[in-house]
């Protein structure tokens, strides 16, 4: 489905519930993901990204410089305003938390590519290099080199890749991420550890 | 690569961590079974194992530090 369809999707959705907020639109596609519309699962990828996009930038605009974000309280403030008391039934958890780790995940990603065309770009633009900048750009390189090794993860280890994403883009606890995938706690936790070995195997080696 | 591989190496990994250093060449004899390339893999992350420290478990959030628009 292309981006264009999946808005004109969500848009027709909004105008279905006559004119209702989003804290609706989001009930009905879990609703309809749950059951087994995967039309849905994109529009609700559409919806969550503009919402999280939504709450970083309104966040950031109130913080003072140099403070950072903690992505899993924008996940947990956007379910919160997203479906919140809404949510009768928590069959919709899981795929609102996957939607969340994948919409941080393009989120961080599309930010850490922009600042690094900014600095080793053609673009004359000075970026300014205050004190917090300086541990910025590691970061930025870091969150790149982790997106790419977890692409190649992905293929090799879909499952494991799942849960790295929601631990570390969607900030889920051990605990979240196995009642959201369905695993014991114990391997979420193995899961783990041999996630960021193979990772940091990966990055390393290259 | 086969589901049934990947299994294996998160298997073997797993259980390698818990065995004491000086008695893991026996027991990836044993949990390999003359599988050479599983070995080797799960020899490669054992030792970054050992290096990854707090890797990844600090949130991503450079890219959403405030100022560094």
């Amino acid at each position: 489905m292309s981006k264009k369809q999946v808005e004109r999707h969500v848009e027709e959705l909004r105008s279905a519930r006559c004119g209702e907020d989003n804290l609706n639109d989001a009930t009905v596609m879990l609703a309809a993901i749950h059951a087994g519309d995967s039309n849905a699962a994109e529009g609700l990828l559409v919806l969550v990204y503009d919402e999280l996009r939504r709450l970083a930038a309104a966040k950031l605009a109130h913080e003072a410089p140099g403070q950072t974000l903690q992505p899993t309280a924008l996940v947990h403030e956007a379910w919160l305003r997203l479906v919140g008391d809404r949510a009768s039934s928590f069959n919709g958890r899981e795929h609102f938390f996957r939607a969340s780790a994948e919409a941080m995940r393009r989120i961080l990603i599309d930010r850490a590519r922009r600042k690094h065309t900014e600095r080793h770009g053609g673009s004359f633009h000075r970026v300014a290099f205050e004190g917090f900048d300086l541990a910025a750009p590691l970061v930025d390189d870091q969150l790149l080199a982790v997106n790419e090794a977890l692409e190649k993860f992905a293929l090799e280890h879909p499952i494991q890749a799942e849960l790295v994403k929601l631990r570390y883009f969607a900030g889920l606890t051990n605990e979240e991420v196995s009642e959201v995938m369905g695993i014991s706690v114990s391997s979420a936790k193995n899961y783990w550890t041999f996630s960021r070995a193979w990772l940091l195997n990966e990055i390393e080696g290259a | 690569m086969k589901e049934d591989d990947a299994g294996r190496e998160v298997a073997v990994f797993t259980e390698a961590i818990k065995v004491p250093r000086r008695q893991r060449a026996a027991f990836l004899d044993q949990a390999c079974g003359g599988d050479d390339e599983l070995r080797r893999k799960v020899e490669s992350l054992l030792k970054a194992h050992d290096r990854v420290g707090n890797f990844l478990e600090e949130p991503p959030t450079g890219g959403l530090a405030n100022g560094s628009n």
